[in-house]
């Protein structure tokens, strides 16, 4: 394939910024579907490679769709342990843009998917793989999961105070850090390509990509032999900051005091003379110092009010505070949620919530998100549009196994 | 076989990012851009941002600064005065690309000026870090269950931002390069944090249910989280399936926990977790990390060390893919630096991060 011959995208300015672009997703679990799921958003045509052979199990659903990994893509199903569907996947390599993939290493290569099987024949191709800890090094065949890349990264340890047990995020947020790397790399990359005509293959590492985000202690520790400090809720700047009991269960608010003068008015919505004639915490530097005794006494206040209360009466007087919400307090408030709208995806009875993109671009459309297709759904069309198949060829494939 | 090492597209990108995006820039950097830090003269505020280097506060040895603005030059500007703004413009004029811009500029009316910029802006970006990650709802998800929820350590959500922006500005380059067109783009800060909490939200939204911090255990399996041990933390997920647990307990050789044939069943583990827990924590802590790690992978169990900072400053992977790179740090003698996720990717050098108004003159 000649360098013209590669495909292009749309030119338009107006047109979403991957209009034109075909990935082949290989993708499963959260990491790699988050990736490609953004690419959709953003204009590309994803074609989302599953099967119906594959056992059950952690990321492999096939008796419900989940709005956060399977939504705005085409389905296709391929039986990649029969030569035939590897074929057919091999084919439609040929005419993808992007591929993106999560497996561990070995596994592409052993399906004949690797990129050194598939550049001879579509040497424009930029292929992704995203494993835990790359496809390289002393650790290359360990696997991971989000939460064993939440210790591994050193997330665990720098969250929370001194002396507190290793502390996560009760979500998939090394995941989402790992696919939107792969996104930044993935429109890097379409931009080089256009300058030679060429792709290559980038081996990204979910563990460098988690670790990157903590770069500064990383650094720090190296030059200074040991590790910061864990600083829970404070600032090494400003104090006080915290996040408050208030009343009612497991109820709280965040105050974030940005100087002296919310120091004042913070001390006035108390109502604490003490606080407020203390010469100890004029200063942040005082207020630093004697940070626990503060908490004391702003704890004692926010503990007879509602978090709202609280909330209101400190931002009446213009200190920085903010309940902490739940997920039903950010969909139920005027103030938030609003980068989320409702989808129904098939079968279910209500609609689920889905996140659009957190960004808009003035000219360029992006696309809302849109309902998961039923598995294979889109298998037929995928073998017609993406690489010319017949309807009698498609039927045979099907009769012998490889579309299962 | 080597990563990508192509560095054909460079474009010029002037970064006034304030700490919610100040990770595109370094992403950009990293990709092989010329990224220039335009700062005030007396230095920003993300070189103030401990801990420092060496311990003592000084505006070029903040770690964030350090890392943040590693392989970009620093021009010393001072965009309140009009000569200043004067010298913005022309810097504008040259580049491709800007992220942040001086306040006394009008966004639309400065980009119809200069129609082929891209230019990035951040939207609800004003409440401190605490405070937005309370009102995304991430903050109720993060710390121990029933204790006092935690803002993430080491301001990562400055880099989780960062990262969208990093992916808006790198939509909006392409189109540049496509269509020769620049565009304003908007990045909403607080959306950005929500999306994360896009599970939780749908989970409510589909079940009723809210979701709760876990703290240090996991909840793939019924046998997942970190461990105490002799040295520090270690973590590890037993997968379902009967002979997995039973591989398992060879290793761990505890006789209350092989005294019970209930416990192959996942569903059963489940119900026992205090008491499998309870035996698990005194076995763990006759084991080091490491080892226990190496052990589990090669039976077949996710497990990984609970890394401290220091650990991962040498930590053999990330030397091995060039993830860490010894550099000479003025100062400091020879260190791992991070290079960073994509320079690694893309197998590209960065340089170490600039002293203030380094590339002023250039």
């Amino acid at each position: 394939m000649n360098v013209t011959s590669l495909p292009t995208v749309d030119p338009s300015a107006v047109a979403p910024p991957l209009d034109g672009v075909r990935v082949l997703d290989f993708t499963h679990i959260v990491a790699g579907p988050f990736c490609t799921r953004i690419l959709a958003d953003l204009g590309a045509e994803v074609l989302h490679v599953e099967t119906q052979t594959r056992t059950v199990g952690v990321g492999v659903h096939l008796d419900r769709r989940d709005v956060r990994v399977d939504r705005s893509k085409e389905s296709i199903t391929l039986n990649l342990k029969h030569e035939a569907g590897q074929a057919v996947a091999s084919r439609l390599a040929t005419v993808a843009d992007v591929i993106v993939e999560n497996f561990s290493s070995g596994v592409m290569r052993r399906l004949k998917l690797d990129y050194e099987s598939l550049e001879p024949f579509n040497p424009g191709l930029i292929y992704v793989s995203m494993s835990g800890f790359g496809h390289t090094g002393p650790r290359r065949n360990w696997t991971s999961m989000n939460m064993n890349l939440q210790g591994y990264s050193g997330l665990m340890l720098v969250t929370g105070a001194e002396g507190d047990p290793p502390t996560s995020v009760s979500n998939s947020w090394n995941d989402f850090i790992g696919g939107l790397h792969a996104d930044f790399a993935i429109l890097q990359a379409l931009v080089e390509r256009r300058r030679d005509g060429r792709g290559g293959y980038m081996d990204l590492s979910q563990a460098e990509c988690s670790v990157a985000t903590l770069g500064p202690l990383v650094l720090s520790s190296a030059v200074n032999h040991q590790d910061p400090r864990r600083m829970g809720n404070r600032s090494s700047s400003i104090a006080p900051q915290g996040c408050y009991p208030c009343a009612g269960e497991d109820e709280w608010c965040a105050v974030s005091v940005q100087n002296d003068e919310q120091w004042s008015a913070l001390t006035q919505a108390i109502g604490s003379l003490a606080l407020a004639n203390d010469p100890r915490f004029t200063s942040v530097e005082g207020r630093l110092r004697f940070h626990d005794e503060i908490d004391e006494q702003i704890g004692a206040w926010t503990g007879d009010l509602s978090k709202e209360e609280a909330q209101a009466r400190l931002s009446a007087l213009g200190v920085s505070a903010e309940r902490v919400r739940r997920a039903d307090g950010v969909v139920n408030a005027d103030d938030a949620g609003h980068v989320f709208s409702p989808l129904l995806v098939p079968g279910a009875s209500k609609p689920d919530l889905a996140a659009g993109l957190p960004f808009s671009l003035g000219i360029s459309e992006t696309l809302a998100p849109k309902p998961p297709a039923p598995i294979g759904h889109d298998t037929r069309m995928a073998l017609a549009e993406w690489i010319g198949l017949t309807d009698a060829e498609i039927d045979e494939l099907e009769t012998a196994g490889a579309l299962a | 076989m080597p990563n990508w090492v192509k560095g054909n597209n460079v474009a010029r990108i002037l970064d006034l990012s304030p700490h919610a995006a100040i990770y595109a820039g370094r992403l950009l950097a990293e990709a092989g851009h010329d990224v220039i830090r335009v700062e005030h003269p007396a230095g920003d505020a993300i070189r103030r941002l401990a801990p420092y280097l060496g311990g003592k506060p000084h505006i070029e040895y903040g770690a964030y600064h350090q890392f943040f603005n590693a392989g970009k030059r620093s021009f010393a500007l001072d965009t309140s005065t009009s000569e200043g703004l004067e010298v913005f413009r022309h810097l504008a004029a040259t580049s491709e690309a800007i992220i942040g811009l001086p306040s006394a500029l009008n966004a639309e009316a400065f980009h119809a000026e200069q129609p082929r910029l891209v230019l990035g802006l951040l939207s609800n970006d004003e409440i401190p870090e605490i405070c937005q990650y309370a009102r995304s709802g991430m903050l109720a998800l993060t710390g121990q269950p029933g204790r006092t929820p935690m803002l993430m350590g080491g301001h990562v959500i400055y880099a989780a931002t960062g990262l969208w922006v990093g992916v808006a500005m790198a939509s909006a380059l392409l189109v540049q390069d496509l269509t020769g067109t620049g565009q304003i783009v908007t990045i909403n800060v607080q959306q950005c944090l929500e999306v994360f909490n896009e599970q939780a939200i749908g989970t409510y939204a589909s079940t009723g249910r809210l979701s709760n911090r876990r703290g240090y255990r996991g909840a793939i399996t019924a046998v997942s989280g970190a461990f105490q041990c002799s040295d520090g933390w270690w973590m590890l997920s037993v997968p379902n399936g009967a002979d997995r647990w039973s591989r398992f307990l060879d290793w761990v050789q505890d006789p209350v926990l092989a005294a019970d044939p209930s416990f192959a069943e996942e569903e059963h583990r489940n119900v026992a977790k205090d008491l499998i827990f309870d035996r698990l924590d005194r076995w763990s802590m006759t084991l080091k990390k490491v080892e226990a790690v190496d052990e589990a992978q090669s039976q077949g169990i996710t497990s990984t060390p609970v890394s401290t900072p220091v650990d991962l400053a040498d930590d053999p992977q990330l030397v091995h893919r060039g993830f860490l790179r010894a550099e000479n740090l003025p100062g400091f003698g020879s260190v791992q630096v991070p290079a960073g996720a994509i320079a690694s990717l893309f197998g590209r050098p960065i340089s170490l991060a600039p002293s203030l108004g380094e590339h002023t003159t250039c």
